[in-house]
């Protein structure tokens, strides 16, 4: 079990720049979860964690070891793709097989180790069919099996879950986190499914055309964004434009358009947005941040009621909370949020 | 710990060895084509400015005889024009022929289209001497058809050794060359369009008219470049089905090369034909963009 | 005209048309196995005496024996050259790509009578002449390569490289990967090719015509000698033949590797 580290990597193709000096380190055994729209680098990551990708500039290491020029069948990865690459011509049991043969392992362990991982993925039974003849879910559990028979150093996951349907893939999600945990195998996982990203990871970084926005817990992330891109990338949430006037008790003064507001943050004098998140918005009449406003729209989600307030300011503020609140287009109301329910980020980015 | 002894178990332990550089794949196909294609190509352009010897195939020394005592004698050119004239005619009734089984291939539902292909292609598996003979059998004076023909009475009709023969014999060893070429440009065309059309009152034959057919003529063109290309340096069709009394201009390059022994000549015919059909080739192409560019493709 | 029948008239005229493709052939495999000399209605009975004509015809046999053995060598040259070269130009050629494909094609956008004779020339030219099956090798093999080089790179353009990320990742060398994941899966592809390479120079003419000398003949132009001068039926028995020979390697290769594979995409 190995540790990954990134110092300084970059990543062309011709004019096009797809990783920007990407510095990131992960944890032996932490699940790390690579996230950002398409064309973010994620996936150009992951190939140049793999090895079939070689960097122009910087340096990938492997616990001690520098594998940034390393061949990828040196480098001891298990990688699961997203459509599962699994060989056409060979059975389940060969397909898993296949990293043991390469290392010239006795035909009996093998045999064994092949039937262990098959056990434990839950496919035993199954080794005889070819790929074609089983289902999605089997054919990434077998894709599983054959990356972790190999016991690798580093796992690498890519969009294992895209092809999967809705409910499958929360089940899988489960499944590989539990998998993940149980072989304690240091982990990178790409998505571009946040909410995926939010359950399964101990940490997650957000990539933006090549560059590495934010690396933090999920919480982390979600409560304390680094920018406006960020908070607006994981969740909803509401931006309120204004100016820092000062601290008071900890908490950060801001003017803006709906009024004085006390948020949480550090921020220098000047323009900034004050971030918050639907749920955090309460309609009551008291409290330290009290917004007037007057109800826009009103949605029905199933389990959430979600509003749009049209407030002073030309600000329109996006309310999620449960259905006991009976809301009606027209209405005037009050919102407000706790002070260290909002968070305070500079305006561009 | 148990488990670090085993992970170096099953780490790959090899050196690493530089890959060999790629182009080696490239050589062996390279340069047999660059020695056995080119340089011949490249040879036969030479040789065609080359003289005559006296006892031998060729001599040295550059001269432009050979081109001129083709171009002034009006017997090569009516060879040459006869050969032009052969190649358009089967070009043409090879597209008449071949558009209704490529439409039939295009529009074919799935389980019958391999059949329908294999059985367009099976002639070719068999060569064209053979497919020759069968005309043979079937147009000779004693053939099957002219048999027929006299047992009701008609009388004999010369089919063979006389261009119908020979137009006959090439129309049916390119057809499926024709096919191939309209039946892919065909399967281009989504059938919804044709019914789109249909639905807005057009009748079978002017949906044909105004729809299918220019949306086809990509295929129609590189189709009918392919089949005159082939028709103009057929060999064993005019022969055979032509006797003595069709002569075109491969006949005559072979009886030039292998009989009369005049290889500079020869070649010169070979130079004089195909740089023709090149100009007429180039001009057929500017036009065909032209059209292809009118009908908004 | 109603639906019907347009689409009857349409039926026949394809079947007219297919007729038209097909009758040469199935004539002369009828007249092969007819009695008398000449095909005539009512048939005449059917007869193996030429088929005894043509074993029996020393020019012939050696002719059939000599065709096949070039055939298969030419194969096994041409699917060298052609699928070696489609590796390269389909994963390393990078900007070349345009013109190397165009070269390796180029045999087959010229006339074979052209080829023919620029090889003809050429040979004597240097010296070699055209003694012995290597000038006509060469010149089946210049025609053969493009088929294997087409049929070879649309297999590889359509096969799934991350089958081979796959297998590197799980620590296999470029070279096991080619063997164990590579080669497998485009069997189906490279055997497709081979099998034109096979029937190219099985079935070739021009070049033949050109390139052949005294005592190598090969079948179709030693059926073309005959066909100068005589009609009868033995020529019926060689294009028999011939026929069943293409037939059988289209047979053999269903047997071995199964038709289904034997399509442009290999097996999927």
């Amino acid at each position: 079990m190995a540790s990954i580290q990134l110092d300084g990597v970059t990543k062309r193709f011709g004019p096009v720049v797809a990783v920007r000096g990407l510095s990131l380190q992960v944890r032996e055994g932490e699940l790390l979860t690579l996230l950002g729209p398409s064309g973010c680098g994620k996936t150009t990551t992951l190939r140049l964690l793999a090895g079939f990708l070689t960097p122009e500039e910087g340096r990938i290491f492997f616990g001690e070891l520098d594998v940034t020029r390393l061949a990828p069948e040196h480098r001891n990865v298990g990688i699961v793709f997203q459509n599962y690459a699994l060989f056409p011509h060979m059975t389940v049991a060969q397909n898993v097989a296949f990293g043991l043969e390469v290392r010239g392992l006795p035909g009996r362990e093998i045999r064994s180790r092949v039937r262990e991982i098959l056990e434990r993925v839950q496919l035993r039974g199954l080794e005889q069919r070819y790929p074609h003849q089983l289902s999605g879910g089997q054919q990434q559990r077998v894709a599983l099996a054959r990356a972790l028979v190999i016991n690798p150093e580093v796992l690498l996951l890519d969009e294992p879950l895209a092809n999967l349907d809705a409910k499958l893939r929360e089940e899988m999600r489960f499944y590989i986190r539990h998998l993940q945990q149980e072989f304690r195998i240091t982990t990178i996982y790409v998505t571009h499914d946040q909410a995926e990203a939010m359950a399964l990871a101990d940490r997650i970084a957000l990539l933006r055309d090549g560059v590495l926005q934010q690396v933090a817990r999920p919480e982390e992330i979600y409560r304390r964004p680094q920018s406006k891109w960020v908070a607006d990338f994981v969740g909803v949430c509401n931006f309120i434009p204004g100016r820092v006037l000062g601290q008071e008790d900890g908490f950060l003064v801001v003017q803006t358009p709906v009024g004085l507001l006390r948020c949480s943050g550090t921020a220098g004098p000047g323009r900034v947005l004050v971030c918050v998140r639907p749920e955090s918005l309460r309609p009551q009449a008291e409290g330290p941040n009290r917004i007037a406003g007057v109800v826009r729209s009103r949605t029905f989600l199933g389990n959430l009621l979600d509003v749009r307030v049209f407030c002073p300011g030309e600000v329109v503020l996006r309310v999620q909370c449960p259905l006991t609140w009976d809301a009606q287009p027209g209405e005037s109301l009050h919102l407000a949020f706790r002070a260290q329910d909002a968070w305070v980020v500079s305006e561009e980015g | 710990m148990a488990r670090a002894a085993e992970m170096a178990r099953l780490r790959v332990r090899r050196p690493p060895r530089s890959a060999p550089p790629a182009v080696l794949l490239l050589l062996p196909s390279g340069l047999f084509l660059a020695a056995f294609f080119l340089v011949p190509y490249g040879n036969m352009v030479r040789m065609s400015f080359l003289a005559k010897a006296e006892g031998a195939a060729f001599a040295n020394g550059v001269t432009l005889e050979n081109y001129l005592r083709i171009l002034q004698d009006a017997f090569y050119w009516r060879v040459i024009g006869r050969t032009f004239w052969l190649a358009g005619l089967s070009t043409v009734l090879t597209l008449l022929l071949g558009y209704p089984v490529a439409y039939a291939i295009a529009r074919a539902p799935g389980p019958r289209r391999p059949l329908l292909l294999m059985l367009l292609l099976a002639p070719l598996l068999v060569g064209a001497v053979v497919r020759s003979y069968g005309w043979m059998i079937l147009l000779g004076r004693v053939g099957l058809i002219n048999q027929t023909l006299r047992i009701l009475g008609v009388g004999e009709v010369e089919l063979m050794y006389n261009t119908f023969g020979v137009v006959i014999g090439l129309v049916h060893v390119y057809l499926p060359f024709m096919v191939l070429a309209l039946a892919s440009a065909l399967e281009q065309i989504p059938a919804e369009v044709e019914l789109a059309a249909r639905s807005l009152g057009a009748a079978p034959w002017r949906t044909f008219w105004r729809v299918t057919w220019p949306l086809s003529l990509p295929g129609v063109f590189s189709g009918s470049m392919l089949v005159f290309v082939l028709a103009l340096s057929a060999y064993v069709i005019p022969i055979l089905l032509g006797g003595n009394n069709v002569l075109v201009m491969p006949i005559l390059i072979v009886q030039m090369l292998l009989d009369a022994f005049n290889w500079p000549v020869g070649s010169a015919m070979a130079m004089v034909l195909f740089g023709l059909a090149c100009v007429v080739l180039l001009v057929y192409v500017k036009t065909a963009n032209r059209v292809l560019r009118w009908i908004g493709r | 005209m109603s639906t019907t029948v347009r689409r009857l008239g349409f039926l026949g005229v394809t079947v007219a048309i297919y007729g038209f493709l097909l009758a040469p052939i199935v004539i002369v495999v009828v007249a092969a196995f007819n009695a008398g000399e000449y095909l005539r209605f009512p048939p005449e009975g059917i007869s193996l005496r030429w088929f005894a004509k043509f074993f029996a015809s020393e020019p012939f046999v050696r002719s059939f024996w000599f065709s096949l053995k070039l055939a298969w060598l030419c194969t096994v040259v041409s699917t060298v050259l052609g699928g070696t070269a489609a590796f390269y130009v389909v994963r390393h050629a990078g900007r070349l790509r345009d013109v190397l494909r165009l070269l390796l094609v180029a045999p087959l956008q010229l006339p074979a009578i052209l080829t023919g004779i620029a090889l003809l020339l050429f040979f004597y030219s240097v010296g070699l002449g055209t003694r012995g099956m290597g000038g006509l090798l060469i010149g089946h093999t210049v025609v053969s390569v493009p088929y294997v080089f087409l049929i070879v790179s649309t297999v590889l353009l359509r096969f799934d490289r991350s089958l081979e990320e796959a297998a590197r990742s799980l620590g296999a060398s470029a070279w096991a990967t080619f063997w164990r994941v590579t080669l497998p899966l485009i069997r189906g592809g490279v055997i497709s090719g081979a099998l034109f390479a096979f029937i190219t120079s099985f079935d070739q003419f021009p070049i033949s015509l050109l390139l052949v000398s005294v005592g190598n003949t090969t079948l179709p132009i030693q059926l073309f000698d005959y066909l100068r001068f005589s009609f009868d039926p033995t020529a019926a028995a060689a294009s028999t033949v011939s026929v069943v020979m293409s037939v059988m390697v289209v047979w053999l290769i269903h047997r071995l590797v199964g038709l289904e594979q034997v399509t442009w995409g290999g097996p999927r």
